[in-house]
Order: C-alpha cells, then sequence, then structure tokens
C-alpha cells in the first residue's frame, strides 16, 4: 500500500468512521460507505495539505479525485509532482 | 447503562454507541487519542483571514452576507457579533422556517435583525410536503451514511440540508460573497469554504440521494436550482465562514449577552435547542433507530476542544422522555 493510502487509512480511522467492520477497497465511494461526509471531506483536504505540504484548488474537490482512496491517492501524487 | 459500557474519561462517548471505541489502558475513545488542539498561530491566522474577508468585502451583489438565523443562541449571538465587529456588512438573515420553530425563535430573529440592521427574510417551504418529508426522515434507517448519523438526526440531517441548498441557492443567485453559519467548533472542522461548481454539484447530488432513499417524491424544492450550477453558468464566488471556529465559542456567556440584549429564553426543554420544537423528539428518533444521540459527537469534540465543562455535555445528553412536544411532534408527523 503507498504512503498516502496508510495516511489516508490512518486520518479515516482516527478521524473518520473507518473502522474493522468496513472492508474499503480502493474505488468504493467513501460517500456512500459513509466514511466521510462533506465535513470529514475538508478534514481530509485539510490533513492532506498539512501532511504533504501541498495546496489542493478548490476546483479539485470532486468525486473523481477525492470520493475514492485511489483518486485521492492520484490527486495527492499529482499535486506532490507540482 | 450497562456495567460493561466504558465512557471516555476525557470527552462523553461511550463503547454502547456504535462505531466508538474506549481503549481499556489509556481510558480515551478514539478521537480523543489523537486529538491535536488547534494552535495559537492557526487561530491567529484565522481570524485575520476573517477580517480580511469581511473588512473589505467584494462588490458584486446587494448583500455582504448571506445569514443563517435560527433563532437560538449561537445564531443571535453571531449576527449581534458580526454587526459589532463588521458594522458596514450588508446581512440577509434568513430564518428557515420547517413549521416547528418556537414563536419565541422567531419574535428573537426578528429583534436581533432589527439590532443590527439585518434584511430578515423567512424562507418557508410548502408545509404538508416538508411534514411529510421530516415524517419519512423519522421513518428511514440509513438514508444518510454512517458519518452523518453522528453529525445529527436523520431529521436533523434532513432540515438543516435543505437550509444549505437553500442558503447556497441565495448567495449564487444574488452574487453575495459570504454566506455565514453559526455551527459549533464541535459540528464542524473548516472555518472556510469555498465553492466551486463541482463541489456543490457533489453536495447535490449526495442530498438528492439522500431523499431519494427516504421515499421523497418532490426532491427539487429542497435542492440548489440546477441551472445555477450546471455547464455553462457563471462560477459561484462564495465562500462560508463558520466565526466559531475563529472566535471562543462560550455558550453560557453568549446566552447571556443575548438576554442582555433583548433575547427571550424559551424555556423549551429540550436541552439541545433553544428554537425547534422538532429537536427532541428528532433525538428520541434517532437514539431509538441507531443507539446513537445525535448530539454526543459535537458535545463531546466541544469537552475535547475545552469549549465545554464535561458534566454539563453530560447533562445535556439527558433524555426528557416526559418532554410532551415529542408526543406532540408524532401527532403532527402522523407517527
Amino acid at each position: 500500500m503507498s504512503e498516502i493510502l496508510e495516511d489516508v487509512r490512518y486520518f479515516l480511522k482516527t478521524e473518520g468512521f473507518l473502522n474493522e467492520k468496513i472492508s474499503l477497497k480502493e474505488n468504493d465511494s467513501l460517500t456512500e460507505t459513509g466514511v466521510i461526509d462533506s465535513i470529514i471531506l475538508l478534514q481530509l483536504v485539510d490533513f492532506l495539505e498539512s501532511k504533504y505540504k501541498i495546496e489542493i484548488p478548490v476546483e479539485m474537490l470532486t468525486p473523481e479525485n477525492f470520493d475514492t482512496l485511489a483518486g485521492i491517492n492520484q490527486s495527492v501524487m499529482k499535486l506532490k509532482k507540482g | 447503562m450497562a456495567k460493561d459500557t466504558l465512557t471516555c474519561k476525557k470527552c462523553v462517548l461511550d463503547s454502547k454507541t456504535p462505531g466508538i471505541s474506549i481503549n481499556a489502558n489509556t481510558g480515551l475513545c478514539q478521537f480523543c487519542e489523537h486529538y491535536t488542539p488547534l494552535s495559537k498561530e492557526k487561530k491567529e491566522e484565522y481570524r485575520s483571514r476573517m477580517d480580511k474577508l469581511l473588512k473589505s468585502p467584494p462588490k458584486q451583489g446587494k448583500y455582504n452576507v448571506i445569514f443563517a438565523l435560527s433563532g437560538g443562541v449561537d445564531s443571535s449571538y453571531t449576527l449581534h457579533r458580526l454587526h459589532k465587529e463588521y458594522p458596514h456588512l450588508k446581512i440577509l438573515a434568513v430564518q428557515f422556517d420547517n413549521g416547528f420553530i418556537s414563536d419565541t425563535a422567531l419574535e428573537n430573529a426578528q429583534k436581533f435583525c432589527d439590532l443590527t440592521k439585518s434584511t430578515y427574510m423567512r424562507l418557508a417551504l410548502d408545509q404538508t410536503i416538508l411534514q411529510d418529508t421530516f415524517s419519512k426522515a423519522a421513518r428511514s434507517t440509513d438514508a444518510y451514511p454512517g458519518s452523518a448519523k453522528y453529525r445529527a438526526s436523520d431529521i436533523c440531517n434532513t432540515c438543516i440540508s435543505i437550509i444549505k441548498q437553500k442558503i447556497i441557492e441565495l448567495a449564487v443567485s444574488t452574487k453575495s460573497p459570504f454566506i455565514v453559519f453559526a455551527f459549533s467548533p464541535g459540528q464542524t472542522d473548516a472555518p472556510f469554504v469555498t465553492l466551486t461548481k463541482p463541489f456543490l454539484v457533489w453536495m447535490r447530488k449526495l442530498f438528492e440521494g439522500n431523499l431519494t432513499a427516504m421515499g421523497v417524491a418532490e426532491r427539487d424544492a429542497y435542492l440548489i436550482d440546477a441551472r445555477l450550477i450546471q455547464s455553462g453558468s457563471s462560477e459561484p464566488q462564495v465562500t462560508i465562514i463558520h466565526p466559531f471556529l475563529v472566535w471562543d465559542y462560550n455558550k453560557p456567556k453568549f446566552k447571556k449577552e443575548c438576554i442582555q440584549l433583548g433575547w427571550i429564553d424559551p424555556d423549551l426543554k429540550d436541552h439541545n435547542s433553544s428554537n425547534c420544537l422538532l429537536n427532541a423528539f428528532a433525538i428520541k428518533n434517532h437514539l431509538d433507530k441507531y443507539h446513537i444521540h445525535s448530539y454526543a459527537y459535537d458535545m463531546a469534540a466541544l469537552v475535547r476542544q475545552g469549549n465545554m465543562k464535561r458534566e454539563d455535555a453530560l447533562q445535556k445528553l439527558k433524555v426528557d422522555a416526559s418532554d410532551t412536544s415529542i408526543e406532540e411532534v408524532q401527532r403532527k408527523l402522523n407517527l
């Protein structure tokens, strides 16, 4: 598992409602599985910005980029490369 | 409470609430274990950003701020303080009439609008359809996903989502640059939210999904006008501000100050709302369905942050089954 995904999973376990009963696959919707809502999504953005010293433009807050672990991983990697 | 129920020794969350685990060694819940308080520097940064935004708002519409006013303590105090700190702001204060607002809350809202020279707007939707929607929310299970169940009851999530959608619609259509919500620091973590079309389309789609899951057929009246956010429409220039993530949060102090300004305490039996008669029933309904007190997460966060005493939070989480408003609401919602 990539470092980004590990960090996101850690965040979702400690701040969101990801627990051992939810087996979350990389392409599962985080909102539909109830792991995040719009408020936790904004917290996650804040967490990723601090952790990776990146700025996530608000235009990037779309389901394609932030509703799945795979989308988040890709988005953060892209922003890290600048 | 069962003998083996553990309550977090720092906040108020307990192990009988689904999804909450208490570490037997530390005595802390998973949120308290990983909690990092907001630094002084970060808070100052927020303060300076809010000042910058509100001291010279962009001239792009009739109003600078669309304000969600319930008539309760938090929103009445926020409106007063906004006016005190930024007297030049042109504020449209919107009170959503969900059919269950106390008469006192209506009076308080209008009084605080007069006091702050804000324009008052009562947002009312078809009351029969609205009651049917709340009734469907009460009967529904799992219309809202896991995380939302901890933030509010199904009924309150429905009501708050309608308010958010309609206030955003109003801000976009009147070209108002700011929306202010008086959410407590336990209810939200982001002091500023810049709205973009893709984000609004996503939020609209999520709420439409929740309404569909509840069996609500007439959904459009509750959602942002799709024409405002469809491709080809102009990009919204709206930022949501949550001042209680910038200011210190001290509810007893706010209440005292509001009373001095003429705010009337409605004296509801419900410990958690000073404006909505639906709230006590909504809490009970949520507890019955999910064994989650819909204010526990909010109260726990306030205690964790040092914004509320633990004993006060525990007191607020007691459900008063003798509250007659519960039966009245049940009757009104045909439940």
